[in-house]
């Protein structure tokens, strides 16, 4: 495969261009991306809340690889890989509750939430079972690394990433007031966006704001462009903020509950926070929100979107609205990055150039996409 | 032993895992030599395991009698 040139992304913004077309369109740079960039660091699988109960199981493909998320006996939530060790069979096909232990359909091999081998039953011979050569204890679930921050697992494959409280100390800093329980708002508040496009492209077009008053025109009247900033920390995350976030009213001007202690600037203001590689979060006095972005192939990603509240009894039919608004904005921005991934069918498109003054936050995500790609290459040439 | 074997296909067929577990343990107690009791008694527990019921523990120290856990 040619290796594109990936030198002049990392250049200053004022003369930097972005990421050249086959890091969108190409199944092969697709591929190597995803060693170097999604199995390489801390990327978003799902959320604790997709295993809400003590023994839930969730099969879930991760860029193919097949991840099974339990929530144990201990309350702990656990990524595993999703194959047994004896023959490798897919052990859990569909959600379920694991009322005791995980049994592989094949030959019953079965796993405690833990991931321990606790059983192998006829492994030595009809009811014979154990063997000399097969020691449970070496024998447990694959386990893979995994990190929960704002109710998202986040999950670095390779095993080899810093851990994730050290790569994302600042931001666990910038925003420790939400360090509280979030409440997920329940299956209202939680949608998929399928989105013919490539993953990039959504994180590019979460962290800024230079686009809100075109493709978001009904924020003009109260969020002007000029309101926001730009959040950005080389190599871990970039996104924007607004000062003047306005509360969804209710009946009676009911209004959801606050985040506890939060300070005063959070009265007005918002934070909107692409979490390197694949994770945007929102965070807001009254809600916040997780999306975790699914690559699928090169040219297409599911969105999966979560809103959480400050308490856990809220009124179902604000909770309703508030998804329906969120889903109304997302949805907005869906032709802005379907359009921007068929204009990288263009053969002479450069990889763009960015605005110095607005496009900081993309740059930010390019430079770091093209570090790490460039790493993983010298890393494959030595 | 062929109601029993009925009924424990008839179980396997609705996926009745409760069932599975009292019916294998009971043909266990059928058997007539230790290595098929044993192999009744494995797949009640293993039944009992998954399910997390406490007979899992009774197969299991029965199993555990004849060294075959």
């Amino acid at each position: 495969m040619a290796r594109t040139d990936l030198s002049v992304v990392r250049k200053p913004i004022e003369q930097a261009q972005g990421l050249p077309n086959a890091h969108y369109i190409d199944a092969d740079v697709f591929e190597e991306e995803k060693h170097a960039v999604l199995f390489s660091s801390w990327a978003g699988l799902a959320v604790a809340a997709d295993v809400p109960q003590i023994g839930d199981a969730k099969p879930i493909e991760f860029l193919g690889i097949p991840l099974l998320l339990v929530r144990d006996r201990d309350n702990a939530v656990r990524v595993f890989q999703n194959s047994c060790r004896h023959r490798g069979m897919i052990l859990v096909s569909e959600p379920k509750k694991i009322e005791g232990a995980i049994r592989c359909p094949y030959h019953s091999w079965c796993y405690s939430t833990a991931g321990k081998l606790v059983s192998t039953p006829h492994v030595g011979g009809a009811g014979l079972n154990t063997h000399p050569a097969i020691n449970k204890d070496e024998l447990g679930l694959t386990e893979v690394r995994s990190h929960i921050y704002f109710d998202t697992v986040f999950i670095n494959v390779d095993g080899k990433a810093d851990p994730f409280d050290v790569v994302h100390a600042d931001l666990m800093d910038r925003w420790r007031e939400f360090d509280q329980p979030l409440h997920h708002g329940g299956p209202e508040s939680h949608f998929d966006l399928e989105v013919q496009t490539n993953w990039k492209l959504a994180v590019e077009n979460y962290c800024e704001s230079y686009h809100l008053p075109w493709v978001h025109p009904g924020l003009n009247s109260y969020s002007r462009l000029e309101d926001h900033y730009h959040i950005q920390a080389q190599g871990k995350y970039s996104g924007q903020g607004t000062l003047v976030y306005q509360q969804l009213k209710g009946p009676d001007e009911a209004v959801f509950p606050d985040f506890q202690a939060l300070d005063a600037k959070w009265n007005t203001g918002a934070e909107y926070i692409a979490i390197y590689p694949n994770v945007l979060l929102g965070a807001q006095r009254d809600h916040c929100f997780a999306i975790i972005l699914q690559p699928d192939t090169q040219g297409r990603t599911t969105e999966h979107i979560h809103l959480y509240y400050a308490q856990p009894k809220t009124s179902e039919d604000m909770r309703t609205r508030n998804a329906h608004l969120w889903k109304t904005v997302f949805e907005e921005d869906i032709f802005v990055v379907e359009g921007m991934q068929k204009g990288r069918q263009s053969p002479l498109f450069d990889g763009g150039r960015f605005s110095p003054a607005m496009d900081g936050p993309t740059h930010n995500f390019h430079d770091w996409v093209a570090g790490k790609v460039q790493d993983h290459r010298a890393r494959q040439d030595t | 032993m062929t109601d029993l074997n009925d009924a424990i296909l008839a179980a396997h067929a609705r996926d009745d895992g409760r069932a599975l577990v009292t019916l294998y343990a009971q043909a266990a107690d059928q058997s007539r030599d230790v290595d098929t009791a044993c192999f009744f008694l494995t797949c009640a527990y293993i039944y009992a395991l998954e399910l997390g019921v406490p007979d899992a523990a009774a197969l299991y120290a029965r199993l555990d009698a004849h060294g075959r856990v």
